[in-house]
């Protein structure tokens, strides 16, 4: 069992210390991994990011991240990666990470993403060149991630990414400016990959909750959307495994002290 | 109702967009009889002010109506199982 902690569009600026530290503090005792869905800053700056950096040294927990939009609006993604990084966050763009946690191992693939939107209202790489720049970045960062997951072979899998796959979890939105929060192409790229778990920000009025074509669990956990510091994802897909291992037995019996009866 | 009113809309999100006091690309807009609406959420009281700020500089002949709410972040709830 893999306990994940979720938040994304804690939007931090230079006077937001001290806003998140005293929920986050007590974090170890509920999750073992804490991921952030991008926009950590408001304007991009690495004085923000600064901000957000010291705020996390309170987390006792292997932290993954990625930025979001606001996190490039001051062309200093770069700096902003070096702030977090320089406390031990783990900033993924197009990249993946992979974390031995509780016996098992978990896999974690991230992207900004971007977006054209889905299915049956989606922008195509079409006529002008600007056009087909715009879908074109969109299908480049699907094809990246989906390199990335696929080239996980750990036990669970997480696609980590600011923008939306699904609409699910954009629903609440002005129906406008959909396809400036997310595009199908994401969302197809991790159900051809395989993931267990879907994880992004972004849309700050939109839906927790939703699911890929092929039935794969979508959370948007923007923080104005959640209304909490983050959310608790608990990953078990093992729970029925029967322990092989000495260490594994000892494990399934605190968790579960019948199954091992029942085996033994 | 004054066309230009649609303008003004664009406009102030615009700015609310790209002011670095402010970078807020959801605060919702309305423009009526020489007064805007302010409506949305923000996570401080700062940024509340701030961006009666960034409306007042471009605008200062407009009265302001700033109901913008100021979100209270709560504590985690409980894990939900993600098993399949």
């Amino acid at each position: 069992m893999i306990r994940v902690g979720a938040i994304a569009d804690v939007h931090f600026s230079k006077n937001s210390a001290g806003r998140l530290a005293d929920h986050w503090q007590e974090m170890h005792n509920s999750v073992d991994v804490f991921v952030l869905a991008g926009d950590l800053t408001t304007h991009g700056d690495p004085e923000e990011a600064a901000v957000l950096a010291r705020e996390l040294q309170v987390v006792q927990v292997p932290i993954i991240a990625i930025l979001g939009n606001h996190d490039y609006d001051s062309n200093k993604e770069a700096q902003i990666r070096r702030e977090l990084e320089s406390v031990g966050v783990m900033v993924l763009e197009c990249e993946s990470i992979t974390l031995p946690i509780n016996g098992k191992t978990l896999g974690i693939s991230g992207t900004i993403g971007f977006g054209g939107g889905f299915a049956g209202a989606c922008a195509s790489a079409f006529g002008e060149p600007e056009m087909k720049a715009f879908i074109n970045h969109t299908k480049d960062l699907s094809a990246k991630l989906h390199a990335e997951l696929e080239g996980l072979h750990s036990d669970y899998r997480i696609a980590l990414v600011h923008y939306a796959p699904v609409k699910d979890t954009v629903v609440g939105e002005r129906l406008e400016i959909y396809p400036f929060l997310g595009s199908y192409l994401l969302a197809e790229a991790i159900d051809s990959a395989g993931a267990d778990l879907v994880i992004h920000g972004h849309a700050h009025h939109g839906t927790e909750k939703g699911v890929t074509s092929r039935g794969i669990p979508v959370r948007n956990v923007a923080l104005p959307l959640l209304g909490r510091s983050y959310a608790i994802y608990t990953l078990d897909k093992f729970k029925d495994e029967i322990p092989v291992t000495k260490e594994e037995i000892v494990s399934a019996e605190m968790e579960n002290p019948d199954l091992v009866e029942a085996v033994a | 109702m004054n066309t230009d009113y649609q303008y003004i809309v664009g406009h102030l999100q615009t700015a609310l967009a790209t002011d670095p006091r402010v970078n807020l690309l959801d605060v919702k807009i309305m423009v009526t009889n020489d007064k805007v609406h302010l409506t949305g959420d923000v996570l401080s009281e700062n940024k509340k002010r701030s961006v009666e700020e960034v409306v007042s500089e471009l605008y200062p002949h407009l009265e302001i109506r700033n109901e913008l709410t100021t979100i209270e972040v709560g504590r985690p709830r409980g894990p939900e199982v993600i098993s399949d």
